[in-house]
């Protein structure tokens, strides 16, 4: 699957996504969807590779802000082009100091990145069928704006 | 007005270029059909039943004259002649070609004009009493707060895909003139106990299939909490609102839903956590807002005129359009032009290049260059002077704009209908001429006096037939339209739902049906009661009586 990350293209993504407990590898870099991972509890304590869980607007994000500097990377999904929610969580997970990565999944388009980015994505993955290099074009398209958000807290009439 | 800096040129000039982007790869099949309509919708294109329409959007329903003559431009240019002001106080254009658009946004952009978030499920115009900053009864002028929030919320990347769309209105008068209660948010200038001015903030108003009068969330919010108290309701909507029944997807239901009291812990929980943030405003900042609303360099001597006085008592004509169609104003010697977009043969709101260009004359000459499009689909000249009132009347009259029909039965507000709309499910423009013709005794609806009537062509209400006086929904009953008519409806600060009157009559009958109603207030009022009154006097039953009875 094509990859974002701090709009660079990525080849290699390390992290596995695993949908059910009995299958829990003992090493890999994990990808728990928040059931799962609340679900796994202790037996992911001592677990040697990463962790990251995968988020979506039905869930409630208290357990993960509680335990934020645990996750490396926080997925939160895009389940329609149309579901907005996605946005908030970002702005939600970065205020409380999240500093991970923070991915887009699901089917973040290219006409939703810039936004995306400065909702406080840095990372966005995409199916092999929609993705072009073009989409690094997004992030410039517009180059000012009004409001403050997670990239820059400040409205503009605070930046000069 | 508000004048464009370089950052506010730059923010329109990329959109026009990212949608024409937009355009082109959906054009080249790059975009699917799916993602170019959320893309669009957020330009203010929608597909219609003949051809694309462009929705342009006028901030809080001000626009200068240059701009007119734009808008003039497009119409000649892009359309077939003529616009429509909707009951956003934007204009929409119906016959643009899909590719023509991104040039027209260009066009737009050269005077400092847009199509951004003219529709879509974001945030929309924010809009406010035609009559801000000349009215006397105004506590402060709702412009500059009206501003800070198209700034706010001009692309904010959070809020651009939302569960629906979302609408605020802002007053600064106890007299609503913007229906701010049917809006998402509507903003009320208000005086605390300790003499500060700030916020009355209500939430969950709205039209549409499930109308609702907007509850109070906040009697009083400090002007610099403004943008971080707006935030903190719209992402508690973002959140929460409903996205699986598109009809059940504004923040009203989520309002319903979850009860006022609960919905408000929930915003004053988010709001605690943000309100100390960068969202606050500054004084420099709102300062450096209102400096562009300053009032404008008055002419001292205007009130010394005595030539009105004269013209009044000579000329009939005039006085009764003086009378109707003008609003007083705070400084001596003014008044306020209401130009009339409803004739009596054309569709209401809609206005032709050669009539832009008249109304932008006319502001240039005699109102400071501005004019405003008012919630009822009119436009309005502000700051006109007793001296010049003549003038303007017959150039007005002359170009067919000058009907003395403001807040009278035929100063409706009409959607354009199924002649037009893919949505509607009847005809409005029929009805609306049929009406036109059966009331054109101008003295029996000076005698009717105020009475709002409002006509939409299907349940989506946006002709606000929900808050008319009389209000009038098109329906389709096996392939036939059918009109239900309520009444005692209100969108002013008294604002309350109409009752429907009874069964829905035949597309024939409207205007009969309307006689009948008028009849029985005309038999039930007492001395100086409004139509809206004696509804709310006597309740529907004499109406409905009259309507239904058996003949004999």
């Amino acid at each position: 699957m094509p990859l974002l990350i701090d709009r660079q293209i990525v080849n290699e993504n390390g992290w596995l996504l695993v949908e059910e407990a009995e299958t829990l590898p003992q090493s890999a870099d994990l990808l728990l969807p928040l059931a799962l991972y609340l679900e796994c509890g202790e037996t992911l304590k001592g677990h040697k590779g990463r962790i990251a869980v995968k988020v979506n607007g039905d869930d409630d994000l208290t357990p993960v802000l509680e335990s934020k500097d645990l996750f490396a990377m926080i997925a939160i999904e895009f389940p329609a082009f149309r579901d907005g929610r996605g946005f908030s969580l970002a702005r939600i997970l970065r205020r409380a100091g999240y500093k991970g990565e923070l991915r887009a999944v699901g089917s973040p388009a290219r006409d939703q990145l810039g936004y995306m980015e400065r909702c406080g994505f840095n990372a966005f993955e995409f199916a092999d069928e929609e993705f072009s290099d073009d989409f690094l074009k997004a992030f410039g398209e517009i180059s000012v704006r009004y409001q403050g958000s997670s990239d820059d807290p400040r409205p503009v009439y605070l930046q000069n | 007005m508000y004048i464009y800096n370089e950052v506010d040129q730059k923010i329109v000039d990329e959109r026009v270029e990212q949608f024409r982007d937009q355009t082109r790869r959906f054009l080249a099949g790059e975009l699917s059909d799916d993602q170019f309509l959320a893309l669009r919708l957020m330009n203010g294109l929608y597909i219609q039943r003949h051809a694309p329409m462009l929705r342009v959007a006028i901030p809080y329903g001000l626009i200068s004259s240059v701009q007119l003559r734009k808008l003039a431009h497009i119409a000649r240019t892009y359309d077939k002649g003529y616009g429509h002001f909707t009951t956003r106080t934007n204009i929409q254009f119906n016959w643009p070609k899909l590719e023509e658009v991104p040039d027209i946004l260009a066009e737009l952009a050269q005077v400092q004009m847009h199509a951004i978030q003219t529709s879509g499920n974001c945030i929309r115009n924010t809009t406010t009493d035609p009559f801000a900053g000349v009215t006397p009864d105004e506590l402060e002028d709702p412009r500059p707060w009206c501003e800070i929030i198209r700034q706010w919320s001009t692309l904010h990347p959070e809020f651009a895909y939302l569960p629906r769309k979302f609408k605020i209105a802002v007053t600064g008068s106890p007299r609503d003139r913007a229906a701010s209660q049917v809006h998402d948010i509507g903003l009320h200038l208000v005086k605390n106990d300790a003499g500060e001015v700030g916020f009355e903030v209500l939430v969950g108003g709205g039209l549409g299939r499930t109308p609702i009068i907007g509850k109070q969330i906040r009697p009083f919010l400090a002007k610099q909490d403004l943008l971080s108290y707006l935030e903190a309701i719209l992402r508690v909507y973002n959140l929460k609102g409903r996205r699986d029944n598109k009809y059940k997807a504004r923040i009203k239901i989520l309002v319903e839903a979850m009860g006022i009291d609960a919905f408000r812990e929930e915003v004053e929980a988010e709001w605690d956590t943000i309100r100390s943030s960068e969202l606050a405003l500054t004084d420099a900042e709102v300062a450096r807002v209102k400096g562009f609303f300053q009032p404008f360099e008055y002419d001292a001597s205007a009130a010394a005129d005595t030539t009105l006085q004269g013209q009044l008592e000579s000329d009939e004509a005039f006085r009764v359009w003086y009378e109707r169609n003008t609003h007083e104003h705070k400084v001596a010697g003014y008044r306020s032009v209401v130009v009339s977009l409803k004739p009596q043969l054309a569709p209401a709101g809609d206005i032709t290049d050669l009539q832009l260009e008249v109304v932008a004359d006319l502001a240039e000459q005699y109102s400071f260059g501005e004019a405003r499009s008012t919630h009822e689909q009119n436009l309005v000249l502000a700051d006109v002077k007793n001296a010049d009132l003549y003038a303007v009347w017959q150039k007005l009259a002359e170009h067919n704009m000058a009907r003395p029909n403001i807040g009278t039965l035929t100063d409706m507000i009409v959607c354009p209908g199924f002649d037009f709309c893919a949505l509607a499910n009847a005809k409005t423009l029929n009805i609306a001429e049929q009406i036109n013709q059966a009331f054109d005794d101008m003295d029996y609806l000076y005698d009717l006096g105020d009475i709002r009537l409002n006509m939409s062509g299907c349940i989506n209400a946006c002709g606000h037939h929900h808050v008319g006086n009389i209000g009038i929904l098109g329906v389709d009953k096996k392939g036939e339209d059918w009109y239900q008519i309520t009444i005692g409806g209100s969108d002013r600060e008294d604002a309350s739902l109409g009752k429907v009157l009874g069964k829905s009559v035949a597309a024939d009958d409207v205007a009969d049906t309307l006689k009948k109603i008028l009849e029985a207030y005309v038999e039930q009022r007492t001395d100086e009661e409004s139509f809206l009154e004696c509804v709310r006097r006597v309740g529907v039953d004499p109406f409905k009586e009259k309507v239904y009875a058996v003949a004999h």
